[in-house]
C-alpha cells in the first residue's frame, strides 16, 4: 500500500467519524447522550488526522504543531465534557452533592 | 484539490447538523454542539494547513483548539450558575 493510499484511507476514516459524531450530536434525545459524540469526536479522528500528516510530512515543525493541536483536544476534550455533564445536572437536578427536594434523608 | 483540502471540505458538512442543533435544542444541548463545532473546525484549519502546504497555517489550529476549550469552559460555568 503506497503512502497516498494510507492518506486517503487515514482521513477518510476520520472525516467519516466526525460526521457520524456530528449526527450523533443531532440525533441523540438528551444532553448525556449527545456528550458521548462530543467525547469521541475529540479522541479518535484527531489522531487519524495526525497519523495521514505523519505518513506526508514526516517529523517537522508543521507535524509538531500538528501533535501539540491533537494533545491537547486530547486532554481538554474529557475535561469539557465533565464541565458541561456537570452544568447539565446542575440544571436538571440542582448542586451536585445535594440531594433533589423530597429525596433528604 | 489534494486529499487534505478534500477532507477539509467534508468535515465542513459536519457543521449542518450541529447548527441545526445550536438553533433548536435548549441552550446546554447546544454547547454541546458549540463544542463539537470548535474541535470540527479545529481539525478543518489542520487539514487546510497542510492541504496549502504552508508552515504557519499549523499554528491556527492549536490557538483554536486552546480558545475552543477555555470558551467551553467558561460557557459551561455560566449555564451550569445561572440557568
Amino acid at each position: 500500500m503506497s503512502g497516498n493510499a494510507i492518506v486517503d484511507v487515514l482521513l477518510g476514516v476520520a472525516v467519516a467519524i466526525e460526521l457520524l459524531c456530528c449526527l450523533g450530536v443531532a440525533v441523540m434525545r438528551n444532553v448525556y447522550d449527545r456528550l458521548h459524540y462530543l467525547s469521541a469526536a475529540t479522541s479518535v479522528a484527531p489522531f487519524l488526522i495526525l497519523a495521514a500528516l505523519l505518513v506526508r510530512e514526516g517529523l517537522s515543525s508543521q507535524t509538531l504543531d500538528a501533535i501539540a493541536t491533537v494533545a491537547i483536544l486530547f486532554i481538554a476534550g474529557p475535561l469539557l465534557v465533565h464541565a458541561t455533564a456537570r452544568a447539565a445536572r446542575r440544571i436538571d437536578y440542582g448542586r451536585p452533592g445535594v440531594a433533589p427536594k423530597g429525596k433528604e434523608e | 484539490m489534494n486529499a487534505f483540502t478534500i477532507a477539509a471540505l467534508g468535515l465542513l458538512a459536519g457543521f449542518v447538523p450541529l447548527g441545526v442543533v445550536v438553533l433548536r435544542a435548549r441552550e446546554v444541548d447546544a454547547l454541546v454542539a458549540l463544542e463539537l463545532c470548535g474541535v470540527l473546525a479545529t481539525l478543518c484549519l489542520m487539514c487546510l494547513g497542510e492541504g496549502f502546504h504552508r508552515g504557519v497555517y499549523f499554528d491556527v489550529p492549536v490557538i483554536a483548539a486552546v480558545t475552543t476549550w477555555i470558551g467551553g469552559l467558561v460557557f459551561a460555568r455560566f449555564l451550569g450558575r445561572y440557568l
